[in-house]
């Protein structure tokens, strides 16, 4: 809802500011966590036997050199219910796999990981999520009257609170776009979110024409999982305006059992999730 | 024992029943427009007795029979003396003379007129009147109250384009804004670009920063005080300017046999008119305009009525998607009672609200909220004698809160409807506040204002198991909202809680000698609403919350010193003002807070304290042809938020940490030079500390994106803020015959262009997925004409 209300104060600002530019600032530099990026995804319709698990350490803010996968660590997920064990295998490079995971809705399983000598541990519930029941484009919808946009739709399963992750690519694009929703003000309703990209002046490629091909994912998640999500969308779209909350460091699922200080970035999470490819027409 | 009671009679009696003495009481008044004239000084010349005039311009002394040269003295009037006969009661209603030659000279006061201010014990208080505000250079040449007042020192905001402004450290909600007694709710237009109040209908603001007369209660950081205009009484007048933003049009005119006068005066913003034309903007309505009234009618000499109103408003609709609209409303009834020379009492009748609305087309939603008041006050001023004068009084404020109400704005939409519960509350107060004249030299101002908060009934309100609407996560250390079990549903005439407070109010002043001065003071007072924003700049989006089963009252606690000096013939004056304050149950927001569209506001706040203390520096030059002053401010605000009953370690780390408006250091140099009768020109320059901020201190990969990690809250500031603004202002040939008087105000804002940072975000580039630090700035250099005329 935050973000909703934040898009109209930042409309307004972009229409009667003026310039921005990047600019050099010095940043303080912490020191290196563990960050685990342990997301057991489930597309409908397979079997979800292959998942990965990443390790990495994080880096000064305007670092570039990116050499800072994790090798070398024990990576364990536990069915809580049935007790199975998923060892996952390193792939030295920083990647941790395995070929035979079961995923169980509303089951519940552990992730334990142990490097340096720390042991990490998490816990998550597998969620399930809605079908995408269509994708439309169109004009009209979305900010500009003048762009395409493109719409996925799915049924918000009523008398329950649900929560969901929406993930848009563009192929070609470097990076992903990530929003988050829950059913606070449309419980039990079909659902929708949107995907359009700006215009520019200098560069008709950047808005979507017919042709383009986007990916679209819709991820069931937890409550947890969402208010976690939720501020890292936030804080990655507008860390540091003045009209998003105040910046802070966004605590995961994690923890460090040998030494509680030294928590982990990332998260483990386990989401069934609908995706769809879309041609622009 | 006896004795004790005897002597306090005695001294009772000496006070109350010393000589034969008499009054005489009246209203200053201007000569010109008939405006009654507030803060002018009288007083009885070889003698030390005197009088301000309050608020409607009324003024009484008492004195021993005798004969007196009555002085009635104001700053940028003529002095005007009138001998008098003092063997009866009297009533004198004096009118007092612009002078001519200073017109337009600047005329700001920190309290009352020169002769009188370093002997009264009201301290901390800036005063500037419209004029003096006309004269400051603004951006894009709009007049600004709200930036006005931050030349002044301990007055700041968050950046330009941010709503509101900060006082002594304070947030923005620990204002208390009155236009005409009543209470305003949000001071801006467009966000925070204008403020909502029409120069042209304001007489003066008066903005008490600490030292808070126990008449006013309600918010814990200070007072704002605005005054609108009478109309003129003798006179039809029409004035009226065209700027760059908006067109303004005052029409003012004597009523009922000049009984009576009214004014009313408009702006609108005409920017929307030219948008049709322009491409890129052709979809997009953004417009604000407002309307201030004021009437008031002489019943008899003894009894006035005043009604006045104000209805502002602001426009967006931006590309058929986005539609906002809010703005405030408010009205005044007033009745000025003289009961006889000593007692002088008005009562008001006053409404207010604050609404706004947004619909987002793209996610079919329509969204209303609103906060609305009634309040109805009973004060009165009296004169007891030469020594001690004695203000008390009443008043009750029934809130009506609507924290939100969710639509769907058509069929197809996924909205569900949804309400949120409406909450009612009842503030009271009772104030007694006395002016007591000790010694020659020492006067004392000391007052109890005791105040009382209901949460009145007719809402559900949450339970939580343990009462804990917030715990720990000890786990994952992360705060989260805590188990809920069950609502209670309180009854319309239940109260949900009560709170009461006694609020006492003290002030000294010394006089060291003729020219200088020492004060000192300490205020308590109480602040049950609470402005719920958990950015560092307020939006005109942001819901206000009462004090009720989990939010408790805020609590603060200011004590002051200040050191008055005037010199070179009162051509100079010096004030040096330090201050210690500190706030009690400030509440702050967990991180990931989410506060709009909840009805548990509860779950995601913790109860803190914050504290401010500073040294302001104020050096003014009152007289001649060059005017101006120089403002210096020293200052540190924090704030600091534990865990409490929700466990954990709190905000921070439950560390200190710098609250968005601490600034280290704050400068104002304003200046206005009046090279003839037609050109004047102002400046000003300003330089303040960066405003705390929080800076990433790392990233990490997730989701395919660069993350970036934060640490402790505002541990860093954005680069220092410095601007200077230029205007000149021409007068062409008036011929003194003539009725039409023109002039036109040139101005240039940031003349040398500095690209100061409203703010500084991190992102990642989405081409080369590098990280980037970005500078978002406002205001460039903007040239700016504004023509106003007067008729």
């Amino acid at each position: 809802m935050k973000t909703i209300i934040k898009i109209v104060v930042l409309f307004t600002l972009v229409l009667v500011s003026s310039c921005e530019d990047v600019i050099d600032v010095n940043v303080p530099t912490a020191n290196p966590r563990l960050v685990i990026e342990a997301s057991l995804d489930w597309e409908k319709g397979t079997a979800g036997n292959n998942q990965t698990i990443k390790l990495s350490t994080s880096t000064p803010y305007f670092d570039t050199t990116v050499n800072n996968e994790v090798t070398g660590a024990l990576v364990k997920v536990t069915n809580a219910i049935t007790n199975d064990e998923y060892n996952f295998i390193d792939q030295n490079d920083g990647t941790y796999t395995i070929t035979n995971f079961v995923p169980i809705i509303n089951d519940s399983y552990v992730l334990e990981v142990i490097y340096n000598g720390e042991t990490y541990t998490a816990t998550e519930t597998l969620k399930s999520v809605s079908e995408i029941n269509r994708v439309e484009q169109s004009i009209e919808g979305g900010f500009d009257d003048e762009v395409l946009d493109v719409s996925i739709f799915w049924d918000d399963p009523a008398g329950q609170e649900n929560y969901y992750l929406i993930k848009f690519k563009e192929q070609g694009d470097l990076l992903p776009i990530l929003e988050d929703q829950s059913d606070e003000f449309s419980n039990g309703n079909e659902m929708d979110d949107f995907f359009e990209k700006d215009r520019e002046d200098d560069d008709d490629q950047n808005e979507f024409n017919p042709g383009d091909v986007v990916d679209i994912s819709l991820y069931g998640i937890s409550e947890r999982y969402y208010n976690y999500i939720r501020l890292l969308i936030e804080q990655y779209d507008s860390g540091g305006d003045p009209f998003s909350s105040n910046s802070a460091e966004i605590r995961g699922n994690c923890i460090n059992t040998t030494n509680a200080q030294n928590y982990a970035f990332g998260y483990f999470r386990l989401s069934e999730f609908d995706t769809v490819n879309y041609i622009f027409e | 024992m006896k004795h004790i009671f005897l002597g306090l009679c005695l001294l009772f009696s000496t006070i109350l029943f010393a000589q034969e003495t008499f009054s005489i009481r009246g209203t200053i008044k201007d000569v010109k427009n008939g405006e009654t004239l507030l803060g002018a000084s009288v007083f009885l010349k070889g003698t030390t007795n005197g009088a301000v005039t309050n608020e409607y311009g009324f003024f009484s002394i008492t004195a021993p029979k005798g004969t007196y040269t009555l002085i009635i003295s104001y700053l940028g009037y003529e002095e005007m003396s009138q001998d008098i006969i003092l063997d009866t009661d009297q009533t004198l209603n004096i009118e007092i003379k612009e002078l001519s030659t200073q017109l337009d000279e600047i005329v700001i006061i920190a309290e009352e007129s020169e002769r009188m201010n370093i002997k009264k014990p009201q301290m901390s208080v800036s005063k500037l009147n419209a004029s003096t505000i006309k004269q400051i250079p603004a951006v894009l040449g709009e007049v600004d109250v709200i930036k006005s007042i931050q030349m002044l020192p301990g007055v700041t905001n968050n950046g330009e384009g941010t709503a509101g402004f900060n006082v002594r450290g304070g947030a923005a909600d620990q204002n208390l804004v009155l236009l005409d007694e009543a209470i305003i709710y949000n001071t801006s237009h467009f966000f925070g670009f204008f403020s909502v109040f029409n120069a042209d209908a304001i007489k003066d603001i008066k903005l008490y920063k600490g030292d808070i007369p126990a008449k006013f209660g309600g918010r814990v950081s200070s007072v704002l005080d605005v005054r609108q205009k009478d109309g003129n009484s003798k006179n039809f007048g029409l004035s009226g300017g065209i700027g760059l933003i908006s067109s303004r049009l005052t029409a003012e005119s004597p009523l009922f046999k000049d009984k009576g006068s009214f004014l009313i005066a408009g702006r609108t913003s005409y920017a929307h008119l030219f948008m049709p034309a322009i491409k890129d903007v052709k979809d997009d309505k953004i417009s604000f305009y407002d309307l201030n009234l004021k009437t008031n009618y002489e019943i008899n000499k003894n009894n006035r009525v005043y009604l006045s109103g104000y209805f502002g408003r602001d426009i967006f609709d931006i590309s058929k998607v986005v539609k906002n609209r809010y703005g405030n409303t408010s009205g005044n009834l007033r009745w000025n009672h003289v009961f006889n020379d000593k007692l002088f009492s008005n009562l008001s009748l006053i409404y207010s609200k604050y609404d706004y609305q947004v619909v987002l087309d793209f996610v079919k939603l329509d969204w209303i909220a609103d906060i609305k008041n009634y309040n109805l006050k009973y004060d009165f001023g009296y004169y007891v004698n030469n020594k001690l004068k004695l203000d008390f009084g009443l008043s009750g404020i029934l809130y009506n809160l609507n924290p939100g109400e969710v639509k769907p704005t058509s069929e197809s939409s996924p909205i569900n409807y949804l309400k949120l519960e409406q909450k009612r509350a009842f503030e009271s107060g009772l104030y007694v506040s006395a002016e007591h004249k000790l010694t020659d030299k020492l006067t004392a101002q000391y007052g109890l204002r005791y105040s009382r908060f209901s949460r009145l009934g007719g809402q559900n309100v949450m339970n939580y198991v343990g009462n804990q609407p917030v715990v720990y996560n000890n786990d994952l250390g992360i705060y989260e909202e805590g188990e809920e079990s069950g609502e209670t549903f309180y009854k319309k005439n239940e109260s949900i809680k009560t709170f009461n407070n006694f609020e006492p109010r003290l002030g000294l002043s010394y006089q060291l000698n003729q020219s200088s001065s020492i004060k000192a003071s300490y205020t308590k007072s109480s602040q049950y609403l609470h402005l719920l924003s958990n950015t560092s700049a307020v939006t005109p989006l942001d819901v206000w919350a009462p004090s009720g089963k989990y939010i408790k009252p805020q609590l603060s606690n200011q004590y002051a010193i200040g050191y008055y000096k005037n010199f070179n013939d009162n051509k100079y004056s010096l004030e040096v003002e330090t201050y210690y304050k500190t706030v009690k149950n400030r509440i702050d927001y967990v991180d990931g807070s989410d506060l709009i569209g909840t009805n548990t506001i509860e779950t995601e706040i913790l109860n803190g304290k914050a504290r401010a203390y500073g040294l302001e520096v104020l050096l003014r030059k009152n007289k001649g042809n060059f005017t101006g002053w120089l403002a210096y401010t020293l200052s540190k605000s924090e704030q600091k938020t534990l865990g409490g009953n929700a466990g954990g370690p709190g905000i921070n780390k439950g560390k200190w940490y710098n609250t968005p408006y601490d600034r280290t250091h704050d400068i104002s140099l304003t200046g206005i030079y009046k090279l003839n009768n037609k050109w004047s020109f102002s400046g000003n320059l300003v330089y303040q500390t960066g405003r705390p901020v929080t800076y990433p201190n790392g990233q990490y990969e997730y989701e395919g994106l660069s993350v970036a990690s934060y640490s402790g809250r505002n541990e860093d500031r954005l680069p220092d803020y410095h601007r200077l603004d230029i205007s000149a202002i021409y007068k062409p040939n008036r011929r003194p015959d003539k009725q039409w008087k023109g002039e036109w105000v040139f101005g240039l804002y940031n003349v040398y262009n500095r690209k100061n940072a409203a703010s500084v975000s991190f992102r990642q580039n989405d081409e080369s997925g590098k990280n980037e630090a970005l500078r978002t700035a406002i205001f460039g250099l903007i040239p700016s004409i504004t023509y106003n005329f007067k008729f």
